[in-house]
């Protein structure tokens, strides 16, 4: 580890009346600030998409809707013709583990709530349902699998809402995939301005980095004190931007509850989510110091 | 030169050119060899390269051509881990002391001690020992930059001298102090002579050159002549 306590209570540079000083703590909370509001977010679609992918996972319905036919006695052997085509083609599939039709009874009584007990359903045009359940672990194309389903059985449809949240999923998954790179490149940027300031510093100080070398001081030794500097930098920023963050993310969490239909409820942020962006300032600590570190050790080799 | 030949020199010069960017060379041809333990003067009028030949010395300035060898080692082949090791033992006194304004007198002079890693009791203990023997025990903890141009002065010779060094290159220190300091000045570098150090001291003060009887390194027309103790010569200029 480059970190020396030891080193790090005498400063023969004067680093902190740098006049980058101030550049870098405020480029830093604001670097920390979103990267802390994105980070809220990454870990919110990850909490959304473990919850979504739970539901969509272990099972799925399919739903085989009557023909419209003036035979119906006709339209309802269609329909069943159609339910064990369905039926087969289902069980075929290496990721099911249980295909149920359901009978008659059953369907009646999943109906009962609403019809009541004085209707007769063989009046009604009925659609048959079909149960399956998946093996664990199990990921099915949805589009495939509609696809397929048309060709045996014209009259099937996929659970609507699950298809609908496979879609959501695909969705959530690409905008996490955006917000890692929005992480990348705020570590990035801040590292380039750390970067920068640490060299127009090294040129400022010349002389006594002059004096330092020929006592004998090798870069370590002055790499030492910027790495010192600006990880007391990265600290700060770190926590003014977290400190700005957390407001905000409660902010935006609220917002997103008032949304009906409890689609982002399951974007709850976890215990270890929270501890992961309240010790950010730690992160952005060692980034800045190992940027800098690593900035004077190549800017001396090739300065003198 | 009448010097024994039979150890090692701890500095030497051969064929060594000194230029600045594209500029002529300052100096040509130098052969030098300085032996352990040796004393010397360095004098030429301004500008004639002594501190350019010193600051090679120190291992900052390279030599534009010819080979510099120090403790016996290639200058021109060593790294710089070991241009680092080098230079921590030897000391140098710098014409405009080169200290480090910002800090106290103290920091100054504990320098060549930190970067090498001593640890801070040890330090502490000798820093103030040194800086109790240059008188400025006064005055250890005030900021360089409020202390009189003799009290740097000595804070320079302190640092330079701190780590106990096997080579001390000293540019004019005795510069701007009477010659009743100078002399006394002197005395402390031909103590630190007697107990192994090599020592060269660029000077314009002729009263010192007569008053010690050590060789003079001279430098006139970009060219090095050496002038055995005790003797003058004509062309040489001070
Ligand atoms: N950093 C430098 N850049 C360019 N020229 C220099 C530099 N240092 C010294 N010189 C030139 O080299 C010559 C010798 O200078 P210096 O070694 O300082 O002589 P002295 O110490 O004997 O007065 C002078 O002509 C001076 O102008
Ligand atoms: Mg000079």
């Amino acid at each position: 580890m480059i970190w020396k306590f030891k080193s790090s209570r005498h400063q023969e540079l004067p680093l902190s009346k740098d006049s980058s000083n101030l550049f870098l703590k405020i480029m830093i909370s604001i670097s920390v600030f979103l990267f802390a509001v994105t980070l809220a977010g990454v870990l919110a679609i990850n909490s959304m998409l473990v919850n979504w992918n739970a539901s969509i996972l272990g099972s799925l319905t399919v739903q085989i809707v009557p023909v419209s036919n003036s035979d119906r006695q006709k339209a309802h052997e269609e329909m069943l013709e159609q339910e064990q085509r369905a039926v087969a083609l289902l069980s075929a599939m290496p990721e099911a583990k249980k295909v149920t039709a359901l009978s008659e009874d059953q369907l009646q009584r999943l109906l009962r709530p609403w019809l009541g007990d004085d209707v007769d359903i063989n009046e009604l045009p009925m659609p048959r349902l079909i149960d399956v359940r998946l093996k664990s672990g199990a990921e099915i194309n949805f589009k495939q699998l509609a696809e397929k389903l048309a060709t045996v059985a014209p009259q099937a449809s996929l659970d609507n809402h699950k298809l609908w949240l496979n879609k959501l999923i695909n969705f959530a998954a690409g905008l996490k995939v955006l917000a890692l790179a929005v992480l990348l490149l705020v570590i990035g940027v801040t590292s380039g301005a750390i970067f920068y300031t640490t060299q127009t510093s090294l040129g400022l100080h010349r002389d006594v980095i002059e004096i330092l070398h020929i006592m004998g001081a090798k870069d370590t030794y002055i790499a030492q004190q910027y790495a010192g500097r600006t990880a007391w930098l990265g600290a700060v920023g770190g926590i003014i931007g977290v400190a700005l963050a957390v407001p905000v993310i409660f902010l935006i969490a609220h917002l997103a509850h008032q949304i009906e239909g409890g689609i982002i409820d399951e974007a709850r942020l976890s215990m270890g989510s929270w501890l992961a962006i309240v010790s950010l300032p730690v992160f952005s600590s060692l980034v800045a110091m190992q940027t800098a570190y690593y900035t004077v050790k190549r800017t001396l080799e090739r300065m003198m | 030169m009448f010097e024994t030949q039979e150890t090692e020199p701890i500095i030497e010069l051969e064929k060594v050119g000194i230029r600045y960017g594209r500029g002529p060379e300052v100096l040509s041809n130098i052969d030098l060899s300085l032996q352990r333990g040796s004393f010397h003067f360095l004098t030429g009028k301004s500008g004639a390269g002594k501190t350019s030949l010193l600051s090679m010395m120190y291992l900052w300035q390279k030599p534009s051509r010819g080979r510099l060898s120090i403790f016996g080692n290639n200058v021109n082949f060593a790294n710089r881990n070991s241009l680092s090791l080098f230079r921590r033992r030897i000391g140098v006194v710098f014409q405009d002391f080169r200290l480090l304004e910002h800090v106290s007198a103290f920091d100054n002079v504990a320098l060549p001690l930190r970067v090498s890693g001593m640890n801070e009791k040890e330090i502490r203990k000798r820093v103030n020992e040194l800086l109790k023997w240059v008188e400025i025990d006064r005055s250890t903890s005030a900021i360089t930059s409020t202390l009189s141009g003799g009290e740097k002065q000595r804070v320079a010779i302190a640092r330079a001298v701190i780590n106990r060094p096997d080579i001390l290159l000293a540019d004019e220190p005795t510069g701007n102090v009477d010659n009743d300091i100078a002399t006394k000045l002197m005395k402390l570098f031909v103590e630190l002579n007697k107990l192994g150090t090599t020592v060269v001291i660029a000077t314009h003060n002729e009263n010192l050159i007569n008053e010690f009887k050590y060789p003079c390194i001279c430098l006139k027309n970009h060219n090095l002549t050496i002038v055995p103790a005790g003797e003058r010569k004509n062309d040489m200029e001070i």
